[in-house]
């Protein structure tokens, strides 16, 4: 039957045309779309998985009840009762035990890199120019293998860090706001100490405000700024699959007193927006396929009333019930197909062109490379093709089973011409 | 015996209608047979009922032994493409198809495509209508679209052909030449042609003609 359903959609070439087209933009859409959204996605999950470490090992926050002292009261007591009530963070936000935790990561094969970081916060000056940020000591060699820190540089060496004598590596944003450069000195003072000079020995840029406000040193020289020898209050662990994170954190969990959370926990709120675009990217390409799918709807119940006359006369030569279903259904599975496969081709290209485009002035301008993020993932390309196939032929159904309930006798007696 | 009635009636629409009561009717392999009668008379419902398009409300009707409402659907549409004919008042050809597509569709139902297309175009030359197979229903006349209808009929070279006033939209000319040419089927290949008419004329030609009025054969 299939000569026959191509001869009927070529007979109306504008209405099938038009038919066509709709199933074509509701394609294009989703694929667009979907690449445009996905795209970013994939830019900002890679920010996050890349840049970062994936599971961050910290000291937990606790904060104190009215009872939390019950145990510590030496003398026997039935009630305490608290003038003040106890309150306020209980720990010194370090980690108590890092040899511990560097001994165990280093013989988990699942660990890439880690790097015990001690985080400051700090008044960088330089002559009359004050920025209060955080300066984060670490053992460069192990932090540019838990982060790309080293691919953002774009001044200067970040492994210079190393050398140790009070070197730092400072954020883009930071250095234009200190007007400082590169090999030149800035103060850096932590609350009532005396402020320690530090030479610029590279400067970087994530493409992120926040992340390139802040400034990196050598783990001992902020220790010895903020005046506690030996002692870190994050241990940053690459892994070697990082969708194991979330997995592997939890276990970690329950080994010590610290905090330990992977890098998809850390930016829980960005996957719940992630989900919102999926159902607002669904939604809106899908209500596009849906109207298409009534246009074929619509033309397919058109055309069934309009070949009841064919219908009569195919049945008089024998051909059966499915035949004539398959007729119809047919017409609607070829439309599907052809707008499908047309809405494919031009969705591509179109990503295709989009990807060429200039990014959107911005903090991800730089860092995505200049260019649109556009994803080309086989899967917007199945979901589209999925999506409007499947509208295609539930919109098929109905009008191919009506034109299969036909009677010849029927259509005959009611004089179809 | 070819086609047997026995004790047929049939009953249509709500609130019922009578339209044939108690048809007994033989029709033996290779005759000509004409229904004729009055508008409403039933003619065209016994045409259908003996066809197998329609079902009877009462009675049976057998063709070559087996009885129609016996057959499984899948049987019965294979006998109607392999055994029966069907003519009607209009042409019926499908408007995408051209005119040698037209005649081989039944051919097309059992991919018999390439060994009906001689004998195609040899109907579609025995009808005066040479080198017109690639027209389209549109480009052709009443008279030849009725005539490629015919040849459409005939493709499968069946046992039967059914005939629902094939001259009814047709002018004197063309309409002698359509039962010429169904009359020349009956001849030369032995083929059982019933046929329902008005023409009183057209009718005497066959060799049986059944009267019917009020839905009785009288």
């Amino acid at each position: 039957m299939i000569f026959l359903a191509f001869r009927y959609l070529f007979s109306k070439k504008k209405q099938t045309f038009f038919t066509i087209l709709g199933i074509f933009f509701g394609t294009v859409a989703f694929v667009g779309i979907s690449g445009l959204m996905l795209g970013f996605r994939g830019y900002i999950i890679d920010q996050l998985v890349n840049n970062d470490a994936h599971i961050h090992i910290e000291s937990r926050e606790e904060f104190l009840s009215q009872h939390s002292l019950d145990q510590s009261i030496k003398f026997p007591a039935l009630h305490v009762f608290w003038i003040q009530p106890p309150s306020g963070r209980k720990d010194n936000a370090l980690i108590e035990n890092p040899q511990q935790w560097y001994y165990r990561l280093k013989s988990d094969k699942r660990v890439a890199a880690f790097s015990g970081q001690l985080t400051a916060g700090v008044v960088f000056s330089v002559g009359k120019s004050n920025v209060s940020s955080s300066l984060t000591g670490c053992d460069p060699y192990a932090q540019v293998k838990v982060s790309t820190i080293s691919k953002h540089v774009i001044e200067g060496r970040f492994e210079d860090l190393a050398t140790g004598g009070n070197r730092i590596a400072i954020g883009e944003q930071l250095q234009k706001r200190l007007g400082v450069h590169l090999y030149q000195n800035v103060l850096v003072s932590l609350a009532d100490r005396p402020a320690t000079p530090f030479k610029v020995v590279a400067i970087y840029k994530f493409g992120n405000n926040n992340a390139d406000s802040q400034a990196y040193s050598s783990l001992a020289d902020v220790q010895k700024v903020n005046n506690t020898l030996n002692k870190v209050n994050v241990i940053a662990v690459k892994l070697v699959d990082f969708s194991q994170a979330s997995f592997i954190a939890k276990t970690w969990g329950h080994f010590g007193l610290e905090k330990v959370e992977s890098w998809d926990e850390i930016n829980g709120s960005i996957f719940n927006v992630f989900a919102i675009q999926d159902f607002i990217r669904f939604m809106s390409t899908g209500s596009i396929i849906l109207v298409a799918g009534f246009g074929i709807f619509n033309v397919l119940n058109m055309t069934v009333m309009q070949k009841r006359k064919d219908v009569a006369i195919l049945r008089s030569m024998g051909y059966t019930d499915g035949d004539i279903l398959q007729l119809f259904f047919l017409q609607g599975l070829m439309v599907g197909l052809m707008g499908t496969m047309t809405g494919l081709l031009v969705g591509f290209l179109v990503c295709k062109y989009a990807s060429t485009l200039p990014a959107v002035h911005g903090p991800i301008d730089s860092g995505a490379g200049g260019t649109m993020q556009i994803s080309f993932a086989n899967g917007i390309y199945i979901q589209a093709a999925i999506l409007s196939m499947m509208s295609a032929i539930i919109s098929s159904i109905q009008p191919a089973r009506t034109a299969e309930k036909l009677t010849p006798i029927e259509i005959i007696r009611a004089g179809a011409e | 015996m070819a086609i047997n009635l026995v004790n047929v009636g049939k009953v249509i629409g709500n609130p019922q209608t009578r339209i044939l009561n108690n048809i007994n009717l033989t029709i033996a392999d290779g005759e000509f047979v004409s229904f004729v009668g009055r508008s409403g008379s039933g003619k065209s419902t016994l045409l259908y009922l003996l066809s197998s398009l329609d079902i009877a409300s009462e009675g049976f009707v057998e063709i070559d032994g087996m009885k129609v409402s016996d057959l499984k659907p899948d049987d019965l549409y294979q006998f109607r493409n392999l055994k029966m004919g069907f003519i009607f008042q209009f042409h019926y050809l499908l408007a995408e198809l051209t005119a040698l597509e037209n005649i081989l569709m039944p051919a097309r139902k059992t991919n018999q495509m390439k060994q009906k297309e001689g004998y195609a175009l040899d109907l579609l030359n025995q009808f005066g209508l040479k080198g017109k197979e690639k027209r389209l229903p549109r480009q052709l006349s009443g008279g030849e679209q009725q005539r490629v209808a015919i040849a459409r009929a005939l493709i499968m070279k069946p046992k039967y052909i059914f005939a629902d006033e094939p001259t009814g939209a047709l002018d004197s000319v063309n309409a002698k030449i359509v039962i010429d040419i169904m009359t020349r089927v009956n001849q030369e290949q032995g083929t059982t042609v019933i046929m329902v008419t008005h023409d009183a004329g057209f009718a005497q030609l066959a060799r049986k003609q059944i009267h019917l009025v009020d839905g009785k054969i009288v």
